[in-house]
């Protein structure tokens, strides 16, 4: 069997490496196990909850880099984000997800995040 | 030398996996009957690697989801 | 009859010498119109994804492009008997029509870049870390704190998107200069710089390759992969409709809602 089309690098390993680690060569499966459905859910729900906590820290990060942030605010806006993210790890680790697994493919846009 | 070999050839196989999995002209319907409907065993790269025995040893195990025989 | 479909050709006459696919079967030319579409008969209803069927049926589609325009068709893409393939043919005439006069002549390479994005990161904050012990800030409360590790991270981060961006941008002006058309993904992965596809004419592949060269002279800390001649899997265009989708895993986010919904009743609710 000869092919035409040539893969050339000198590091095969590390390529291969990289790949496997977006390997998603066929599309995911919903599966209807009632365990699954509870889990895909709770995915869905925190994956939604992670982006407005992501954007909202971007957000508060724009603001602490514009400076315009007063002492007092940056000190709520640092309690606020820091409850949130404990709390996240709290959740995802009640539902046993991964932060790799809090994502949302949408095609020709790219993840979600 | 061999396991150059043999890491290009997993190399070789991604990319043209992530390219007739993914790729080309997809079309669905009734009167096709692909991977939609048909779940493929699809075992990962490591066992795509594997020879021709250890493949036919696997026939025997864990399916991932059923298999629909097209009517 | 089960039809494995391996690609639509710009050709209604029947391929020249045999070519084999899956389970040693013959590939033939079904015609429609000025085009066609290339199957082989399959005795077994499901063809694993395994090192040999998917070569087989690489293989079939590079033998097709030594003579033939041809877009290629998704691994396991079986139809039922000859209306089958008839019927989708009819569908879809226009937009196989469309892309076979754009891909005429033109082949696609893949270009892959790892970066030492660890380094780069290091280097980055070494160099912010400098600039801090200029300007020492009071240490504050804990609340502070964390507003300033993430600060330092999201700085990092941006820096490090930047100069990705940087490097990018380089290499694609030299690669560009040869290509129809190009795909880029940024930093799929950390240490994935770029994860490129170009369209190139045939008769530009060795310059192409020779820009791809160019380019890697220079970048002794980059590693490359660079793939093809491939026929052009990523420049297929179909319309997005119901049946058509040029990347399987489309699915948008309302859609994924809903099957959520569904599967645990909360439409009912």
């Amino acid at each position: 069997m000869t092919l035409n089309s040539v893969v050339e690098t000198d590091f095969p390993k590390e390529f291969v490496e990289e790949m496997q680690k977006t390997e998603d060569v066929l599309p995911e499966k919903i599966d209807a196990n009632p365990e699954n459905v509870e889990k895909g859910l709770a995915k869905l729900v925190l994956t939604l909850i992670e982006l407005i906590r992501k954007l909202l820290e971007k957000q508060a990060m724009r603001r602490v880099e514009a400076d315009s942030l007063s002492e007092e605010e940056i000190e709520r806006v640092g309690e606020t984000l820091m409850k949130l993210e404990n709390k996240m790890k709290e959740l995802k680790q009640i539902f046993g997800l991964k932060d790799e697994e809090l994502n949302l493919n949408l095609g020709p846009l790219g993840d979600l995040m | 030398m061999h396991n150059v070999a043999v890491k290009s050839k997993e190399v070789t196989l991604l990319e043209i996996l992530d390219r007739i999995l993914n790729k080309g002209v997809v079309v669905s319907g009734d009167i096709v009957i692909s991977v939609a409907d048909v779940d493929l065993i699809y075992l990962g790269l490591k066992v795509l690697l594997s020879s021709v025995e250890t493949m036919e040893q696997l026939r025997g195990a864990p399916i991932v989801g059923p298999m629909q025989e097209p009517t | 009859m089960r039809l494995y479909t391996y690609g639509i050709i710009d050709s209604s006459n029947q391929v020249n010498e045999p070519i084999y696919g899956l389970e040693g079967a013959c590939v033939y030319n079904i015609p429609y119109c000025d085009i066609g579409a290339v199957v082989s008969e399959l005795k077994e209803p499901v063809q694993n994804v395994t090192r040999s069927s998917v070569l087989a049926h690489e293989e079939v589609i590079e033998r097709l492009m030594e003579y033939f325009t041809v877009l290629p068709v998704k691994f396991h893409t079986v139809f039922d008997g000859r209306d089958g393939v008839l019927s989708m043919m009819q569908s879809y005439y226009k937009d196989f029509k469309n892309n076979l006069d754009r891909l005429r002549n033109k082949v696609e390479f893949g270009i892959k870049v790892i970066w030492p994005a660890d380094k780069v990161k290091k280097r980055i904050m070494n160099s912010q870390k400098k600039n801090e012990r200029e300007m020492p800030v009071p240490a504050g409360s804990s609340n502070k704190k964390f507003i300033r590790k993430k600060f330092e991270e999201y700085k990092t981060n941006k820096e490090f998107e930047e100069k990705a961006n940087k490097f990018i941008n380089v290499m694609d002006i030299f690669f560009s200069k040869f290509a129809a058309e190009k795909k880029l993904k940024k930093l799929k992965t950390e240490n994935l710089l770029l994860d490129a596809v170009y369209l190139v004419e045939k008769d530009k592949q060795d310059d192409f390759k020779e820009a791809f060269e160019h380019i890697k002279g220079p970048h002794t800390s980059f590693k490359f992969l660079f793939s093809g001649p491939w026929p052009a899997y990523n420049f297929v265009i179909l319309p997005k409709n119901s049946d058509l989708l040029k990347d399987s895993k489309q699915e948008d986010l309302f859609d994924k809602v809903v099957q959520h919904q569904e599967l645990v009743g909360a439409d009912k609710i």
